[in-house]
């Protein structure tokens, strides 16, 4: 039995040709397509499993309040809070800080900037990274030692074992590489290169090391076996405000416990919770389940283009299904050998379907900088995996035409050529070929509003000269703000460059500093919190703000210099007058407003007091207001800010370029470093660059959602052209007789072209409302959006409906061209 | 054989009930040749297929081998007609998919019956209407009279006790239809009961007894000499 139904379906495929290649194709494109966003969805879900512990590792993540600011979530924590947590939390086993510490590794005549990370020694005991030489256990037990990931390994040291080799340290000396680790693989949130021990940067940290307002580390946890992660995270923000102390702030007492709330985040649940961290960016639930339905959107679609093609050529399996009915066939084994028959026909999709999979992962992989693996022999669940989404796919695409086909009445069929179909079959038809068209609608809509939000972002005005502007790090730890100020000088005189400055942030860095500010006469609770930059001469030219009120810093007048902080281990106690300055401010608009005053206008000559006196003898006179401007991602909402002039010294110098030759100056710039630096390597980057990798991701997210979206479309044009190719040839005769009536070849094909263009309409009736409504909410997660244009949508609507008539245009031209003498005969 | 007591079978439309049989009762017995005339739409082919058990009659019983099946599911009457009922059609029906020996074969592959002796019964059958010899050519590839005695084969080769053969010669020309009838004369001869509707008279000769159907009703049978 079952041969005679693998032969009658192999037939079938092979005489209908049309039908099956429009099948397979759109099935094998359908499950490659779904294959590969579940490949990078798996891959997204998987981060960090790989740890033995990842059950009772944690790290912590905070939710910020700051006064005046909108609520921050970030992973970063004090360098206090671990030790606390293992004394004060009986279900603590280990804790491991890591905190992100740049070096500069001399090799030979070269040296190399490099983006380190320092931990304490238990984070290789927290996590068990595949060492490929050295004991993990031991490896960041001496202060003086480094562990290496391979790619490291082999830049320093080549083909040499690296294990007790010595790396030469700038500033710090030699160090012994006690550990080489495999690379990190693309699936955990951490991007270690180079890890050192906590020890190794412990007294550049001494000034925070017990400051519970400084956030600067990652801070992870293993608890010990049977305890409840969840119950402790709960327990978190209490203890958490019972540990850290109040700060005591001339503005006022901070308590901690009010604008830090903790939390504690499992670690494989890092990936997904998308907070502000300095690992490798996150996802969420939210994108990994877009990209899985839209896996099943396209699954669907090549679905309803089997089961309408089915369908559709129901009548030719007619005379079949009553015979075999006659002769004994229950309706229950006609059902099966139908499914069988969808069986059959998705396992061909399916072997396709891995072909295609193999030719495009590599492109795949590489687009998503991600190492996606597919394959059979190795992977025991991904076989039964494919196996499993034939079946439900056969099943599904296969079940309603076995139970159709199934239904025939014998009787009347095999008495004349009628099927016994009845016009419902034909309305579901259009209803599927509605629902298609509605997926590819939306999905089309969707994909124009990702995009257009990336595009927004990527334009947006930053409220800076983002071109042409340079960013140069890398200054030797000893540098002192005159050996600064010569090197700003020293570039300011090179013909390509049109300005310089020098600032402890810069847009992009990620850094934040805040502090308390109170308007003279305020309530000590009555404290505001303001971004604080400090920045140099010309900042706000260099970096091209706009000045909207009052004026730029003037290093002409004494006033607008702040005047040197004393060493606060050299200053009496009690003695606060050392600690207390005065000088001139700059904000932003978001400032002013949030400082209450009625216009830019306004503020200028206001003063406010930072981190001054209870009488207010420390105040800062506002000289100038620039306009909002984007310091991270235009995605977060601009922080009210201030700028004062550093009075120590900066960690990035901004140079604003001349057009023209900028290789030329390039080279200069590098030479004016190296005359003043000629041990330490520049390290520079165009600021354009830098905002434009903030989006690296999103572009990428985007441009896969398009691709998945254009198959979809893709596939769904395939279903309707077999459609159309199905409905000209039933109505050969109906368009005979309207030939020999008179009608044109024009007429025939607006005819049949007008068939199809009532589900496609009818889809954009569906698809709008519900796009609209999902990429509104979409929209809602950002500070800044795009509003939803209503031409969008007829647009898509509108391409669907040409991609519609290219479909069947050309088909119908075809048959009304025929001459229908031939059409008449026909039957 | 069968007995058909006050059969009525009715077609209701949105807005019209048409009686195709209005209180049929006819009694066929083993072994009998039964030809069923009347002009179009008297209700030949809605009475063949009540009692090939394609369709259920509205009221009315059928007895078929003294078991009222008039009130039996899909289910069940498949499981009857599977085996004790073959079918001829006017056209043929044969499957385009399938070569004549798959066609044949295919009437044994609902009744569980191994390979080997499928292979030789349908030979058999093949052989029994001369069409051995095509045995692996596709319906299209054979004239009209070959396709209908392949579907003669196909009826018998389950050896059914019943044949119901709708208008077996209506798309032959009277060669091929004599050569048909023959067959089927023959096989009546070796115990098959036959029911045959037909729209010409020579050939409803054959049968040993001829029902008259108009308007649904029988209005006269003629018992023939054997």
């Amino acid at each position: 039995m079952l041969k005679n139904y693998l032969m009658v379906a192999l037939r079938n495929l092979l005489k209908h040709k049309l039908y099956s290649a429009i099948n397979v194709t759109g099935l094998a494109v359908g499950l490659a397509t779904c294959v590969l966003i579940l490949l990078f969805v798996r891959n997204e879900t998987s981060y960090d499993r790989f740890f033995t512990d990842n059950d009772r590792i944690y790290q912590v993540a905070f939710r910020a309040q700051l006064p005046g600011r909108q609520v921050d979530h970030f992973a970063a924590s004090m360098l206090p809070l671990a030790a606390a947590m293992k004394e004060g939390l009986p279900e603590v086993e280990m804790t491991a800080r890591v905190i992100q510490s740049n070096i500069v590794i001399k090799h030979g005549s070269e040296s190399f900037t490099e983006t380190a990370r320092a931990a304490d020694p238990d984070f290789f005991r927290i996590f068990d990274f595949p060492f490929l030489r050295g004991d993990r256990m031991t490896s960041l037990d001496e202060p003086n030692s480094i562990v290496l990931t391979e790619s490291m390994a082999r830049k320093y040291f080549k083909d040499q074992d690296a294990l007790g080799q010595t790396l030469d340290i700038d500033g710090v000396g030699p160090v012994k590489v006690t550990g080489v680790i495999r690379d990190m693989p693309s699936n955990t949130h951490f991007n270690l290169e180079i890890i050192r021990p906590y020890a190794a940067v412990a007294q550049a940290m001494r000034a925070i090391e017990s400051n519970w307002g400084a956030v600067c580390c990652e801070t992870y946890v293993r608890l010990k076996p049977g305890s409840d992660g969840k119950a402790l995270s709960d327990r978190m923000p209490a203890w958490f405000k019972a540990t850290a102390p109040t700060l005591n702030s001339p503005t006022g007492n901070v308590v901690l416990g009010d604008i830090f709330t903790p939390r504690l985040r499992n670690l494989k649940d890092i990936h997904t919770d998308p907070v502000m961290t300095s690992m490798r960016p996150a996802t969420s639930y939210a994108e990994i389940i877009t990209f899985a339905a839209v896996a099943a959107l396209v699954l669907t679609i090549a679905s309803i283009n089997f089961m309408n093609l089915a369908t559709a050529r129901a009548t030719q399996r007619a005379r079949e299904v009553s015979v075999r009915k006659v002769v004994g066939a229950s309706r229950g084994q006609i059902i099966m050998q139908f499914i069988g028959e969808s069986l059959l026909l998705t396992l061909i999709g399916l072997v396709l379907s891995i072909a295609l999979v193999e030719l495009a992962l590599p492109a795949y992989s590489a687009f998503l900088d991600k190492d996606l693996s597919f394959n059979l022999f190795t992977d025991p669940l991904l076989g039964p995996a494919l196996l499993g989404l034939a079946l439900v796919v056969g099943v599904a695409g296969g079940a309603y035409p076995a139970f159709f086909l199934s239904s025939f009445n014998p009787a009347r069929v095999l008495k004349g050529a009628s099927s016994g179909v009845g016009g419902g079959s034909g309305r579901l038809r259009m209803a599927l070929v509605v629902v298609q068209f509605a997926i590819s609608i939306s999905l089309m809509v969707a994909t124009s509003v990702v995009y257009g939000q990336l595009l927004y972002a990527q334009n947006k005005n930053l409220g800076f000269e983002k071109e042409n502007t340079l960013i140069l790090q890398g200054f030797p730890r000893s540098t002192d703000r005159a050996r600064q100020q010569t090197l700003v000088e020293a570039l300011a005189k090179l013909d390509g460059v049109a300005a310089v400055s020098g600032s402890n942030s810069t847009p992009g860095d990620g850094s934040e500093n805040n502090t308390n500010v109170r308007l003279p006469g305020a309530n000590p609770d009555q404290m505001l919190v303001l971004r604080q930059g400090g920045v140099d001469w010309d900042f706000v030219k260099t970096l091209g703000l706009q000045l909207v009120a009052g004026r730029e810093f003037d290093r002409n007048r004494p006033a607008d210099q702040l005047p040197p902080l004393a060493d606060p281990a050299q200053v009496p106690a009690g003695d606060t007058s050392a600690r207390s300055y005065a000088g001139s401010v700059i904000l932003n608009e978001a400032a002013v407003k949030r400082l209450g005053f009625s216009s830019n206008a306004d503020a200028i000559g206001k003063q406010f007091e930072v981190g001054a006196d209870d009488d207010g003898t420390n105040k800062l006179t506002i000289i100038g207001v620039v306009a909002d401007f984007h310091f991270r991602s235009v995605h977060d909402p601009i922080p009210p800010s201030m700028m004062i002039i550093d009075r120590e010294r900066f960690s990035d110098v901004l140079v604003r370029l001349k057009a023209g030759d900028v290789q030329k100056t390039l080279v200069e710039i590098e030479r004016v470093w190296r005359d003043m630096f000629p041990n330490r390597p520049l390290s520079r980057e165009f600021l354009d660059d830098r905002i434009q990798s903030q989006y690296v991701r999103e572009a990428k997210i985007s441009q896969m959602f398009a691709a998945f979206s254009g198959l979809a479309i893709l596939i769904a044009c395939l279903g309707l052209f077999g459609l159309a190719s199905f409905t000209a040839e039933r109505r050969t005769k109906e368009i005979g007789l309207r030939k020999v009536l008179g009608a044109s070849v024009m007429d025939i094909v607006r005819l049949l072209v007008w068939q199809f263009s009532k589900p496609v309409l009818v889809a954009n009736l569906i698809a709008w409302p519900i796009a609209w409504y999902c990429m509104d909410q979409w929209l809602n997660g950002f500070t800044f959006r795009i509003d939803l244009n209503p031409l969008l949508f007829v647009a898509a609507g509108g391409l669907a409906l040409l991609i519609a008539w290219a479909t069947v245009g050309l088909h119908a031209a075809r048959v009304a061209q025929a001459k229908p003498v031939s059409a008449l005969r026909y039957e | 054989m069968l007995k058909l007591v006050d059969l009525v079978k009715a077609y209701r439309t949105e807005e019209v009930e048409t009686t195709a049989l209005n209180s049929v009762n006819i009694h066929v017995r083993n072994g009998e040749f039964v030809a069923i005339m009347g002009p179009s739409g008297c209700g030949k082919s809605s009475l063949l297929n009540i009692v090939g058990m394609l369709d259920t009659p509205s009221s009315g019983e059928y007895w078929f081998n003294g078991e009222e099946v008039s009130k039996y599911g899909e289910r069940k009457l498949a499981d009857i007609r599977k085996k004790n009922i073959g079918f001829i059609f006017q056209s043929f029906n044969l499957i385009d998919e399938l070569t004549v020996f798959e066609n044949v074969e295919l009437a044994l592959l609902y009744h569980d019956i191994p390979a080997r002796e499928r292979k030789e019964r349908v030979k058999a059958a093949l052989e029994k209407v001369n069409i051995g010899h095509r045995e692996s050519h596709l319906p299209q590839q054979l004239s009209g009279g070959q396709q209908q005695r392949v579907a003669i084969a196909r009826a018998v080769v389950a050896k059914p006790k019943m044949l119901l053969a709708d208008e077996p010669t209506g798309n032959l020309d009277s060669a091929n239809g004599d050569e048909v009838m023959r067959m089927l004369t023959d096989l009546n001869a070796e115990g098959t009961t036959i029911v045959m509707v037909t729209h010409s008279m020579p050939h409803a000769q054959y049968a040993t007894r001829i029902i008259n159907l108009f308007d649904g009703q029988v209005v006269a049978e003629n018992l023939r000499a054997a």
